[in-house]
C-alpha cells in the first residue's frame, strides 16, 4: 500500500510578469518502509514539493494523498527536518524537543518522558538546558530531527537536512538517520529525503525519484538495490551516480552537455 | 511581500552575510559609565570652583529637583505601558491580519511621518475642556495630554518593531510551527511573542529616549502657569530666572535618572533580550564567542541601527512600492512608469492640498457659528500662515544642511577608524541619550546674548536633528558589505575614487532614512525652537509656523489659528514626504541596496 501518493501534481507560483511553474505532472508513491529520495537540480522545485506532502502548502493541480486521504491543510503523521534546523532561538533543547508534543496537549510528565527518550536517542544527553545557538551545527540538526521523532510520525521528510553541515559531521549524523529508520522499535516507518547532493541519495535510499530543470517534472525513478552499509567507492555505486548524473544533466535540457558514456542510461520501474 | 511571491532555491546557502561586518569594535560599558559619570561631576566641578555655582545650594535645591523628576518619570511610565499594550495588539493584528495590513501600516506610516508635538496644544486644549481649567480634576487635563504626547512619541516605532519581528520571522521556523500545529494560546506564547521580544526591547530604548525629548518639551511649553510639575519646567523656570543652582540641579536629577535607567534597567534587559534574536544564527559551530561578549551594546546598538536602516527602507517604501506595482502593467516597466509616477505624485500633493484648504474653511465655519467671528488681529495672523510654514521649511533645510556637513564627516570617520570608534563612539552616544530640549532652556536665555533669535532657533533645531542623521549614516557606513569592500580594495581602488564609486552610494539608503528621521525630528522641534515665553517674558519669537502654533495657543480666541497652523504644518510634512523622501525611498531600494 502506498502510504502517500503524489498524483499529477502541478505548482506554479505568481509573479509579477505571470504565473512560473515550479513543477509539473509530478507523480511518484512513497510505500511502506520506504526511503525514497528525492533529487534535482537547484530550483526543480524538490523543497516546494516536501512542503505540498505536509500540507504546508497546496498544489496548483493534482491531489496528494495520505493514507489513501487527500492532504487538504497540514497533516498529522509526517515531521519534517529542516534545512537550517529551524530551531526557535529563544526555547531550550529541550523546550524544542517538546514543542511538537505540547501542540499535541500532552500532559507535561508525557511529554518530558518522551523528550527524555528522544534526546537519548539522538545522542543529546547533557545539552537538555542549552540554547540552539551554544551548540553546534551538527547538534543543532539532532534536535531537528528529536523534535521531529518525538511526535512519532510514520513519514519522516527530510528538506536538504545535511547541507548545511561540514561534510564530516553530515555523514556521521547519515548514518544515524539509517539507523534510526530501520530499527523497528523507533518512529518512522518511511522516510522521504530531498537533497541535490546524488551520492547522498544513492547512499542512503531505496529509490531515487530524479526530478529535471525548472519546471521540474520527473526523469526517472532509479532504485537503488546495493546492499547497506553501501561503499561509496565501489564501481556499482559509481555507475548509478553517474547515471542519475547524467539524467540530471542532459535530461532537463534541450543542449546536451555530453558528458558520460551511459547517458541513455536505463530507466527502471 | 506576500508569501506567495517567494521562489524557493532549496540550494541557497544559509546567510552568514552580516556574521563578520559587527565585530568591529567593542567599547566597554565602563567608557560610557565614565562618560556619564562626567556630566554630574562637570557640574559639581563647576560649582566647586564657584564661577556660577554654589554647591551648597545645588545640593539644597536637589530635593525639589528630584521631585520634579519622580512626576515626569511617572508620566514616562504611564505612557510607556500604554505603547507596550498598544504595539503588541497593533503590531501582532497588522502581521497577523492580510487585510489589516493594507490598512494598518499606511496609517502607521501617516501617524509616525506627522510631527506629533503640533498637536500637543490642541490634546491640552480639548482635555482641559473635558476636564475644566479649575476644579478638583483641573489637574488631570494637562497631564493626560501629555502623556497621550509622549505616548505618541514612543508607540509607533515599537508597533513597527513588533510588525517586522513578526513579519521577518524566518519561513523555516513559521513552517516550524506549522508543521506541528500550534495554533492559539500557545502559538503565542511559544513562537509569536518571544519573536517579537529582541526588537521590542531595542526599540523600547529608542522611545524611552524620544519620550525624554518629548516630555521635557511638553513640559516647557506648559510652562506659562506651569500646568505640568515635572523637571522640564523645572529646568525651564530656572533658566528664566535666571538661576544657575537650580538649573545644574535639575541637570545632575535628569542625568542620574537617565543614567540609572541605562545601567539597571536597559542594559540587563538587552543581554536577556540576546536570546531572543532570530537573525543571524549562522549554521555552522557555536557563535558563543559573540554572545558572551559583555561589551554588547554599541555593537548590538549598531546592528540594530543596521537592521533598522535595512527594515526601515523596505517598511517605509513598501507601501508604495506596492502602490507603484499594482499600478504599473506587468508589459509596461521601465523608463515609462516613472513619468506616471511623478503624475501620481502631483495629483496625490493636489489632493491633499484641496483637502486642506477645505477643512481649514471648515473649521473656520464651524469657528464662527459656535463661538462667534474670529477676531481680526487673529484673522491677520492666519493670512501669515503660509509665510510662516515657507520661513519653517526654508529653517529646517539650513538647520538639515548643516547638520548633514556635520555629521557625514564624523559618521564616516568614527565607521572607518575603529580607534574612533572606540572612544569617540560611546562619547556621542552618552550625549545622544540625553534630552536636548533639556538644554533650550540654557540655549534661549544663555545665548541670546550673542546670537540673534534666527541663530538661536536654528541651533536647536539642529539639536533635534542631527543624531538621526548622525547614527543612520554611522550604521550605514558601518555595515558596508565586506565583499564589496575587499572587491574594491582589491582592484586597488581608494581614496576618492572608494569615497565616490563605493561608500557614499552604499550610504544612500541611510543616507534616506536619516534624513526623512531628522526631517521629523525638525518637525516636531519647531514647536518650541520658534516661540517661548516664560511667565509673561518674552524669550524668543522668529516667524514660523511653530511660532503660528504657539501663538494660537497664547492667545485669546488664537484656535483657529492655532488649528489652521496645525493643518497646514501636517499637510506640508505628508507633501514633502510624498514628494521628496517617497521617490527617494524607492530608489534607495532599487539601486543601492545590497544583501
Amino acid at each position: 500500500m502506498a502510504l502517500i501518493r503524489v498524483d499529477h501534481v502541478d505548482k506554479s507560483f505568481p509573479t509579477r510578469h505571470g504565473s512560473i511553474a515550479i513543477m509539473q505532472e509530478i507523480t511518484f508513491d512513497v510505500r511502506d518502509a520506504d526511503f525514497l529520495a528525492i533529487v534535482g537540480p537547484s530550483g526543480c522545485g524538490k523543497s516546494s514539493l516536501l512542503r505540498l506532502i505536509q500540507g504546508l502548502d497546496r498544489p496548483t493541480r493534482g491531489t496528494i494523498y495520505f493514507r489513501d486521504r487527500p492532504v487538504e491543510g497540514v497533516a498529522r503523521g509526517m515531521a519534517m527536518v529542516f534545512q537550517n534546523f529551524a530551531l526557535f532561538p529563544w526555547l531550550t533543547i529541550n523546550q524544542n524537543v517538546a514543542f511538537g508534543l505540547e501542540a499535541l496537549g500532552w500532559p507535561p510528565e508525557k511529554i518530558g518522558a518522551q523528550v527524555e527518550r528522544y534526546i537519548s536517542v539522538t545522542g543529546l544527553e547533557g545539552f537538555e538546558e542549552a540554547y540552539p545557538r551554544e551548540i553546534s551545527g551538527g547538534m543543532r540538526q539532532r534536535v531537528g530531527l528529536a523534535r521531529a521523532l518525538a511526535v512519532e510520525p510514520e513519514v519522516l521528510l527530510m528538506d536538504e537536512p545535511f547541507s548545511a553541515l561540514d561534510p564530516l559531521t553530515a555523514e556521521g549524523l547519515r548514518e544515524e538517520v539509517l539507523q534510526l529508520w530501520r530499527d523497528p522499535q523507533l518512529p518512522p516507518e518511511a522516510v522521504l529525503l530531498v537533497t541535490h547532493n546524488i551520492e547522498e541519495a544513492i547512499q542512503l535510499a531505496d529509490r531515487v525519484v530524479v526530478l529535471s530543470r525548472r519546471p521540474g517534472h520527473v526523469l526517472a525513478e532509479v532504485v537503488i538495490d546495493l546492499p547497506r552499509p553501501r561503499d561509496r567507492k565501489s564501481p556499482a555505486f559509481y555507475e548509478l551516480t553517474d547515471r542519475v548524473y547524467s539524467l540530471i544533466t542532459e535530461g532537463g535540457t534541450v543542449a546536451s552537455q555530453g558528458t558520460a558514456s551511459n547517458g541513455e542510461g536505463g530507466r527502471p520501474g | 511581500m506576500p508569501q506567495g511571491l517567494k521562489v524557493r532555491h532549496p540550494t541557497e546557502p544559509p546567510r552568514v552575510a552580516e556574521a563578520r561586518t559587527t565585530v568591529r569594535s567593542r567599547p566597554s560599558a565602563r567608557v560610557s559609565a565614565v562618560l556619564y559619570a562626567a556630566v554630574p561631576l562637570g557640574v559639581v566641578t563647576l560649582a566647586a570652583t564657584g564661577v556660577v555655582l554654589s554647591p551648597g545650594r545645588v545640593l539644597g535645591y536637589l530635593p525639589t529637583a528630584s521631585l520634579d523628576v519622580l512626576y515626569s518619570f511617572v508620566r514616562m511610565v504611564a505612557a510607556y505601558a500604554l505603547a507596550l499594550v498598544f504595539a503588541l495588539a497593533y503590531g501582532y493584528y497588522a502581521a497577523a491580519r492580510r487585510g489589516g495590513e493594507r490598512v494598518m501600516i499606511p496609517i502607521l506610516d501617516i501617524l509616525q511621518s506627522v510631527p506629533i508635538l503640533g498637536f500637543f496644544p490642541v490634546v491640552i486644549v480639548l482635555l482641559v475642556n473635558l476636564t475644566g481649567s479649575s476644579g478638583p480634576y483641573a489637574f488631570l487635563g494637562p497631564n493626560l495630554a501629555s502623556v497621550v504626547l509622549i505616548f505618541t512619541s514612543m508607540a509607533w516605532n515599537m508597533v513597527f518593531g513588533v510588525y517586522e519581528s513578526l513579519k521577518t520571522l524566518p519561513t523555516e521556523l513559521r513552517e516550524a510551527s506549522d508543521t506541528f500545529q500550534l495554533h492559539g494560546w500557545l502559538r503565542f506564547r511559544r513562537v509569536l511573542f518571544p519573536a517579537t521580544i529582541n526588537r521590542l526591547v531595542y526599540n523600547s530604548v529608542l522611545s524611552w529616549t524620544g519620550g525624554w525629548f518629548f516630555l521635557v518639551e511638553a513640559e516647557i511649553f506648559t510652562t506659562n502657569g506651569r500646568a505640568l510639575a515635572g523637571i522640564g519646567s523645572f529646568l525651564s523656570f530656572s533658566a528664566a530666572k535666571p538661576n544657575a543652582n537650580a538649573f545644574a540641579a535639575g541637570l545632575v536629577m535628569l542625568v542620574l535618572v537617565i543614567v540609572a535607567l541605562d545601567f539597571l534597567v536597559w542594559r540587563p534587559l538587552g543581554r536577556w533580550a540576546e536570546r531572543f534574536r532570530y537573525d543571524q544564527v549562522p549554521s555552522g559551530e557555536g557563535d558563543l564567542s559573540m554572545d558572551r561578549d559583555p561589551s554588547g551594546r554599541i555593537r548590538r546598538a549598531a546592528s540594530f541601527v543596521t537592521r533598522g536602516v535595512r527594515t526601515g527602507v523596505t517598511r517605509i517604501s513598501t507601501p508604495f512600492v506596492q502602490l507603484a506595482t499594482i499600478r504599473r502593467s506587468p508589459t509596461r516597466r521601465g523608463a515609462a512608469a516613472v513619468p506616471r509616477a511623478w503624475t501620481n505624485y502631483v495629483a496625490l500633493g493636489g489632493i491633499l492640498v484641496l483637502g486642506w484648504l477645505m477643512l481649514i474653511a471648515i473649521i473656520v465655519a464651524i469657528y464662527q457659528v459656535f463661538s462667534g467671528p474670529i477676531l481680526p488681529a487673529v484673522r491677520l495672523q492666519i493670512l501669515q500662515v503660509p509665510e510662516a510654514m515657507g520661513a519653517s521649511i526654508l529653517r529646517v533645510a539650513i538647520a538639515y544642511a548643516l547638520c548633514l556637513a556635520i555629521a557625514l564627516p564624523l559618521a564616516v570617520a568614527i565607521a572607518r577608524s575603529s580607534r574612533a570608534s572606540r572612544t569617540g563612539l560611546p562619547a556621542i552616544e552618552v550625549i545622544a541619550s540625553f534630552p536636548a530640549t533639556a538644554l533650550f532652556p540654557v540655549i534661549i536665555f544663555g545665548l541670546s546674548r550673542y546670537l540673534t533669535p534666527q541663530g538661536v532657533a536654528l541651533l536647536m533645531l539642529m539639536t533635534g536633528m542631527i543624531w538621526y542623521l548622525f547614527f543612520n549614516l554611522l550604521a550605514g557606513a558601518r555595515s558596508l558589505a565586506p565583499d564589496l569592500e575587499e572587491a574594491a580594495r582589491s582592484f586597488g581602488l581608494r581614496g576618492r575614487g572608494f569615497l565616490r564609486r563605493v561608500l557614499l552610494p552604499s550610504l544612500f539608503p541611510a543616507l534616506v532614512t536619516g534624513s526623512v528621521t531628522a526631517f521629523g525630528g525638525g518637525w516636531n522641534t519647531l514647536i518650541v525652537a520658534e516661540y517661548l515665553s516664560v511667565n509673561g517674558v518674552q524669550s524668543l519669537n522668529v516667524l514660523g509656523i511653530g511660532q503660528m502654533i504657539d501663538i494660537g495657543y497664547a492667545e485669546a480666541g488664537g484656535i483657529p489659528l492655532m488649528v489652521t497652523a496645525l493643518l497646514t504644518l501636517v499637510v506640508s510634512v505628508i507633501v514633502i514626504n510624498e514628494l521628496l523622501w517617497k521617490p527617494l525611498y524607492r530608489r534607495a531600494v532599487e539601486r543601492f541596496r545590497y544583501d
